[in-house]
């Protein structure tokens, strides 16, 4: 088992204050068992941001400096790369009891380790998948996730459709199961906000002139009255030649074209250039280029911490043991997401509410939810899987 | 927001600057004055009068913010973002008479004239900096939390408050040795920081409220938070307040909610909301306290309420993200 301990060194100059409390933080990975091609489509074309989301976490806990300083609370950040050959158990002994627990894991490794933090009642919180099975079927009352679900994205990205008047959707899906699965979610966005289908069309990655239909952009989208073609294609493989291909001249959107996603480093608004600045620069030895964007990934591990930080001053009372039980179950509990509306906990499903933004590659175009999709309850429940709807309730 | 939005939200505009117009027919005559607004964006200072014409556009510097009166009436002392620099403006030449600099990623000011010191939050460096405004030299720097804010200093000068957003804490330090007294815990990403006889009040524009704190003691006395009609309350994002003693009342402007509140300061009830232009933050009284004027960040315009009948009369253009503004008779 390779874990450690790492003390950040806090400033020295701890102020008198009664408190003086240890606030426990773990990274779970599976290094090992990650695939090889991290973000990589077919010739190793980066087309993905994939990277463990330890940066993301070491930054907001040096945001935290000044208030942990103010309040005598040190942070200590353990990570544990799981050993496959060894037993999970063992190596999940070591993290302590107290600790918020990121999982950065590939799916089978983050559902047992789940399961099995679940068991001794620690708090665990998903920063990678935006899987419906997360939440609505695993719904575990100890998991926590950060980062925003498949309907979330989608829901956003049917309210922008709509919104532009942009009701005639050509659908345009890959071959896999994961992306015939996240279709059916994406229709059902679709629909909630009263989007018609033209049809939906599966795309082959098959170069052989017999599945032309399925393999040329022109075809695939020709035949069909469409306003704009949503394209899924989880592994960026073809989605990405269907731009400026289509039979019609119409938009892109989905995971090509007009992206649906919890970050990006352009968005120009509510402090958001300040946070990628400090993201790209707060590592002095290890700055990053202007370019480099803090992935969904990222910035939902980021949230994370950020949500106990930020309740360590709009809570009244926290007990000096700084329990990530207590913090995360408090009414009370928000976190400022840099995007505009505050971000806190729905109870049914543990999930983060926040607003999805709607970006090209360079340009934030909307932040969802837009407006006059109004909710009885919280201004961003339009998004996502609404308590009525959630098969999870825990509260 | 793409060009068909635009137009959408365009002719509504329009809309909705006829009815203002029905409304100024007859409508109130204000006193003299004259307004200085900065224009993040545009890099410059316009000069309005009480009929909201623009009577002069004077470029000034990349990215002017935080805007104060100065020593002298005719001045006002301006932070120029992307300069790294504190000007001095002087209105009736309208000139740069001095300039402080290296100020590094100057936000806001504050500035105590009697003893010409002029403080300064350095967004970016998680600081604020102290200067003797005359010689210009610097005095001290202060850390605080990232992205300190709202700067304030008590009248007497013995007690210095800073915000920052980030943290959500309000940093406080002794005013003659410039140590840290403690800090005081707010709601997330507090903005401005306004004193008014014995209270601080901080807009907690993440918080969606403004949280009032005793001055001697630090503790909180009491909080507003805000709840337009039609609105939720996590869409309250409150910017400036500022306070009419005459009237004993303190207005807020609420941001993203795109409307000003009126909050009796006695009380803390609230007594009204305004419907304003987009983002609303920036605010100026007028100096017979008859006219507020609302700077709304995101159409680039100011609206003037008529603080009697409590109706917005005028809504006109101002530059590319217009930020502060000081009223001057």
């Amino acid at each position: 088992m390779r874990s450690w301990i790492i003390l950040l060194i806090i400033a020295t100059s701890l102020m008198n204050h009664a408190l003086a409390a240890s606030f426990h933080l773990a990274i779970v990975t599976a290094s090992n068992a990650e695939e090889s091609n991290r973000g990589r489509s077919f010739a190793g074309i980066q087309t993905r941001v994939e990277r463990p989301v330890r940066r993301a976490v070491e930054l907001a806990l040096f945001e935290s400096k000044t208030s942990f300083e103010a309040f005598g609370i040190v942070p200590e950040l353990q990570v544990v790369d799981i050993d496959a050959k060894r037993s999970l158990k063992d190596q999940l002994k070591a993290i302590h009891s107290n600790a918020l627990i990121i999982l950065d894991l590939p799916k089978p490794e983050f559902v047992e380790t789940a399961k099995l933090l679940d068991e001794r009642g620690q708090t665990t919180v998903n920063v990678r998948h935006p899987d419906i099975d997360l939440r609505d079927m695993l719904c575990l009352p100890s998991l926590y996730h950060t980062i925003p679900s498949e309907r979330m994205y989608f829901d956003a990205l049917g309210q922008f459709l709509i919104y532009r008047g942009w009701r005639k959707v050509l659908v345009v899906h890959g071959p896999t199961d994961k992306d015939r699965l996240r279709t059916q979610i994406l229709e059902r966005s679709l629909k909630k906000f009263g989007a018609n289908i033209s049809d939906f069309r599966e795309f082959t990655l098959s170069h052989h002139p017999d599945d032309r239909d399925k393999n040329k952009p022109e075809f695939l989208t020709g035949d069909a009255s469409y306003d704009v073609v949503a394209v899924i294609d989880s592994a960026k493989d073809f989605g990405r030649y269907i731009q400026y291909s289509t039979r019609r001249a119409r938009p892109v959107v989905g995971d090509v074209g007009l992206t649906p996603v919890g970050w990006h480093r352009t968005l120009e608004r509510y402090g958001a250039p300040q946070l990628n600045e400090r993201y790209q620069s707060f590592d002095e030895e290890n700055s990053l280029p202007a370019s480099e964007a803090m992935s969904d990934e990222e910035f939902a591990a980021w949230s994370a911490v950020k949500l106990i930080t930020n309740s360590l001053g709009t809570i009244d009372a926290i007990s000096e043991t700084l329990d990530p039980r207590e913090i995360l179950a408090h009414p009370d509990t928000q976190v400022d997401l840099y995007k505009g509306t505050r971000g806190s906990i729905r109870r049914w499903n543990n999930q983060l509410r926040q607003p999805i933004l709607l970006a090209t590659g360079d340009a934030v175009v909307a932040v969802a939810p837009m407006p006059k999709f109004l909710h009885p309850k919280h201004y961003v429940d339009t998004l996502g899987l609404d308590e009525p709807e959630s098969r999870c309730n825990l509260k | 927001m793409g060009k068909h939005l635009h137009t959408v939200n365009f002719n509504r505009k329009i809309i909705v600057s006829m009815v203002l117009i029905i409304v100024s027919i007859g409508g109130p005559r204000a006193v003299a004055f004259e307004a200085l607004v900065t224009n993040e964006r545009s890099g410059d200072v316009i000069h309005v009068d009480e009929d909201g014409r623009t009577n002069h556009v004077v470029p000034i510097c990349n990215r002017p913010r935080g805007m104060v009166r100065g020593l002298v009436d005719s001045h006002v002392i301006i932070a120029c973002s992307d300069d790294h620099k504190v000007i001095t403006y002087n209105r009736a030449t309208r000139t740069i008479e001095s300039e402080i600099s290296p100020v590094r990623g100057a936000m806001n000011i504050a500035i105590h004239n009697a003893s010409s010191r002029l403080f300064v939050t350095n967004e970016g460096a998680a600081r604020a900096s102290v200067f003797n405004l005359s010689s210009g030299q610097l005095i001290a720097e202060l850390p605080t939390g990232l992205e300190p804010d709202g700067i304030a200093i008590t009248d007497d000068g013995k007690t210095l408050f800073v915000a920052s957003e980030n943290a959500g804490l309000v940093h406080v330090f002794d005013g003659s040795n410039y140590e840290q007294q403690g800090v005081i815990k707010t709601n997330l990403r507090p903005r401005r920081i306004t004193l008014f006889k014995k209270e601080l009040w901080v807009s907690s524009e993440m918080g969606s409220r403004v949280e009032i704190f005793d001055i001697e003691t630090r503790a909180k006395r009491d909080e507003v938070i805000f709840a337009p009609k039609g609105f939720r309350p996590e869409q309250m994002t409150p910017v400036d307040i500022a306070f009419n003693d005459l009237a004993n009342e303190a207005y807020i402007a609420l941001g993203s909610a795109n409307h000003i509140a009126i909050v009796d300061i006695t009380t803390r009830k609230i007594t009204k909301y305004i419907l304003v232009g987009r983002r609303a933050w920036g605010l100026g009284l007028s100096p017979d306290k008859q006219t507020l004027i609302v700077l709304n960040g995101l159409s680039d315009d100011f609206t003037l309420i008529d603080l009697q009948t409590k109706r917005p009369y005028l809504t006109k253009r101002a530059g590319l993200i217009p930020h502060s503004i000081k009223v001057f008779e």
